[in-house]
């Protein structure tokens, strides 16, 4: 534009130059040449402006967003810090000498690939359901995408061995999402294709779109998925665990740096994954299986909890390490045994009990033997028959029948029988206690 | 002073547009190639300014020098184990000699369908018909090749590119998809279903094992514990009996008397349930049943 400008100046500057080389100063003449003067000024103050205008187009404004480069005949001006200018106003030669590239750093920019899901139909993707199981219908590789992952480990899985060579694979579908911005502003504008900005294009847009970065890191992250998830089995996969989108990611940027694209991967995301509908019943079935397991054994575990804190109360665990570890000191020991319950302390209660009951029947029996003795020695006759009869009472009392026989003189051989009745109920108790039955012979 | 500024000026204007006809400008994004008579006569890859001869003496071919992106389309290749795989690829490229590459192509959708296509193509044969199905994935993590079959190809690639000089530089080369073939997918479906199965097996076994497993510790330990409550209770009776016989002490200053007490105290306890007593009539106090005693008492017998 300003080229014109200049074009169409140089053709008229001579054009008054030379008029007033004629000396005829006459009044038409002289009107004309004031005329021609006039036009002169007028036409100098266009130049001055359009000289003002030519280098105040030199103003470029870089958004806060952005880095800009300059580029003097179409290399990149300035060394080191100084080829890259911030955000702000920058003043920079007019074209055709400099041009200003903008880049947008600072902005992140998101990248979904679906290209590792199974074909959807629009339907489909608008109600956003999962597709039925099907279980005949095979995948078309032309269509559905799918990434492979690697079997268990042989030893892992099947301890005796399929006989399988290892090259078992699974198939699981994924879908991603980057995240990326441009950190070298520098190389990205040198190695990163991106189309000639035209008149009516959001730049912002145009970078990241079909034309611009878009293909290239498509591919490049597809590959890195694919690289990855080789490494990884179906179940990893599917438990989305946070390894896998870390080392698509570490791949990913191994690639963009070895491009040398200056484009910084800042996160992946692994936002969907699930094994194919052609096998969804029997991952569901695994699932419910490894529930069921777990079901199990919780279940067993309460049942272990209620077994020890029946047999000792709730300090059983503890009390049962510190039976088996020596470095615990007695006196954690007794605390602990202090804080026992259940059976265990039943036992230990009924210990003391009897301790008790032994000592106290002892010291009883001694403390009235001490007594006793002043006045056995004065009547060992008299005191021992009223000991003696005083039992005799005491159990002549307790007995249930008493058979109180005559003795016949000179009849030998003779035959008391006596007809005991046995109470049925009272059995249990005739093994604790032993039921004495005195019969005499008589004659014996 | 006038006219010296205003020749001053024009002579500005005529020197840029002289610049212009002689003059280009090579920008960090491209290399150029200077044709003299459409004859190529300098190539250029370093940005800056350049002078060359006017119009219809030399011309200027552009080239953008940054990277382009090529995706072939996906095609059916063979392991060496004779399994069919789909490999997609992609190759990172860029015009580096503008001169071979005017030479060879000129624009770049010649290039990627006539020359990349097919070379991408038998380097993908070569390299994947030299490895196995278990090279790309195996169940030992250890054993996949995966991103050493990528580098192979990118060698073999850009070998085969620079020994044809089309002035292309390969800039790196990936696998973007692995897939297999519609018949193969229903065999692996099979598999994996297999497998499925197979693992929920164990883990319900493995469940069962823990839980027999879990609930026999907790028995053993209840009884271990029971067990050693036992051992303190004995003590403690043990003790109880010591401290008892502490008592025997006293009962030593007369033993029959003790043990007569003793036995005395026992037969009560004997017999205090349940008991059917016999008894002669001869034994005291029973013989009172005989008659009244014959006592005396002035002299007591003894």
């Amino acid at each position: 534009m300003t080229e014109e400008h200049h074009k169409k100046s140089s053709e008229q500057i001579p054009a008054p130059a030379v008029k007033p080389a004629g000396d005829e100063l006459d009044a038409a003449g002289k009107s004309l040449s004031e005329a021609l003067g006039m036009s002169f000024i007028i036409l100098k103050v266009i130049m001055v402006v359009l000289i003002v205008a030519f280098l105040a187009s030199g103003f470029e404004t870089v958004g806060s967003n952005e880095q800009a480069l300059v580029l003097r005949f179409g290399k990149i001006r300035g060394v080191g810090e100084q080829r890259l200018l911030g955000p702000g106003p920058h003043w920079i030669l007019p074209y055709p000498i400099d041009e200003i590239v903008k880049i947008p750093v600072e902005t992140t920019v998101s990248l979904s690939i679906d290209s590792f899901w199974y074909q959807e139909s629009p339907e489909e993707k608008l109600s956003g359901q999962r597709r039925p199981a099907r279980p005949d219908i095979p995948l078309d590789p032309k269509l559905d995408g799918y990434c492979l992952t690697r079997s268990e480990r042989a030893v892992e899985a099947a301890p005796q061995g399929d006989g399988s060579d290892g090259s078992d694979y699974n198939i699981v579908h994924t879908r991603w999402q980057l995240t990326y911005q441009i950190a070298d502003p520098e190389r990205f504008f040198r190695n990163v294709y991106v189309r000639d900005i035209r008149p009516g294009d959001v730049y912002f847009s145009v970078i990241t779109g079909q034309e611009g970065v878009k293909p290239l890191l498509e591919s490049l992250l597809q590959d890195a998925v694919v690289t990855a998830m080789v490494n990884y089995t179906i179940d990893e996969a599917i438990s989305s665990q946070d390894r896998i989108p870390r080392h698509v990611q570490r791949l990913l940027q191994e690639k963009l740096d070895r491009i040398q694209s200056g484009i910084r991967a800042v996160s992946i995301q692994l936002t969907a994954s699930e094994p194919p509908a052609q096998v969804r019943d029997v991952f569901e079935a695994s699932t419910k299986a490894s529930q069921r397991s777990q079901t199990t054994i919780t279940e067993a575990r309460t049942y272990a909890g209620n077994t020890l804190s029946e047999a000792a109360g709730p300090v059983a665990e503890e009390l049962f390490k510190s039976l088996h570890d020596p470095t615990v000191n007695e006196q954690t020991k007794e605390f602990l045994w202090s804080q026992l319950a259940g059976t265990a302390r039943e036992k230990i209660a009924e210990a003391r009990a009897y301790r008790t009951e032994v000592v106290e029947t002892a010291r009883a029996n001694a403390d009235y033997l001490d007594r006793l003795l002043p006045e056995y020695r004065r009547y060992p006759k008299l005191v021992l028959q009223r000991i003696y009869l005083d039992y005799i009472e005491r159990i002549l009392n307790s007995a249930d029948e008493k058979f109180v026989i005559q003795t016949a003189e000179g009849a030998k051989g003779t035959e008391l029988r006596v007809l005991l009745n046995r109470d049925a109920s009272l059995k249990p108790k005739a093994s604790q206690q032993q039921t004495a039955q005195k019969q005499e012979q008589q004659n014996q | 002073m006038k006219n010296v500024a205003i020749a001053i000026f024009v002579a500005l204007i005529v020197i840029t547009l002289g610049l212009y006809l002689v003059c280009f400008q090579v920008r960090e994004t491209e290399s150029c190639l200077v044709t003299t008579f459409g004859r190529p006569t300098r190539a250029i890859t370093e940005p800056g300014v350049y002078f060359k001869w006017p119009f219809p003496i030399q011309q200027i071919h552009p080239f953008d020098s940054r990277m382009h992106v090529f995706e072939p389309t996906p095609e059916e290749t063979t392991t060496a184990g004779g399994e069919p795989i789909i490999v997609s690829t992609y190759v990172v490229w860029r015009i580096a000699e503008p001169l071979e590459f005017f030479n060879a192509i000129k624009t770049v959708n010649k290039a990627e369908d006539e020359l990349l296509r097919s070379r991408i193509r038998n380097t993908q044969n070569n390299v994947i018909g030299r490895h196995y199905f278990s090279d790309f994935v195996n169940s030992d993590p250890a054993k996949i090749k995966f991103e050493q079959i990528q580098s192979e190809m990118l060698a073999d690639l850009q070998q085969s590119i620079a020994a044809a000089k089309f002035g292309i530089e390969i800039r790196t080369l990936g696998i973007r998809q692995l897939k297999i073939s519609k018949d193969v997918s229903t065999v692996v479906f099979e598999r994996m279903k297999a497998e499925r199965d197979r693992r929920a097996q164990d883990i319900i076994t493995q469940g069962n094992a823990e839980a027999i497993k879990i609930r026999t510790e907790a028995k053993s330990k209840s009884d271990e514990l029971i067990a050693a409550a036992e051992a303190r209770a004995k003590v403690i009776r043990g003790e109880g009996d010591a401290e008892a016989a502490k008592h025997y002490k006293t009962l030593e200053a007369n033993p029959e008397l003790a043990m007569l007490l003793r036995n005395l105290e026992a037969l009560q306890k004997i017999l205090e349930n349940r008991t059917t007593f016999v008894t002669p009539m001869d034994v005291e106090p029973f013989s009172l049943l005989k008659g009244m005693p014959d006592i005396d008492p002035n002299s007591p017998k003894k």
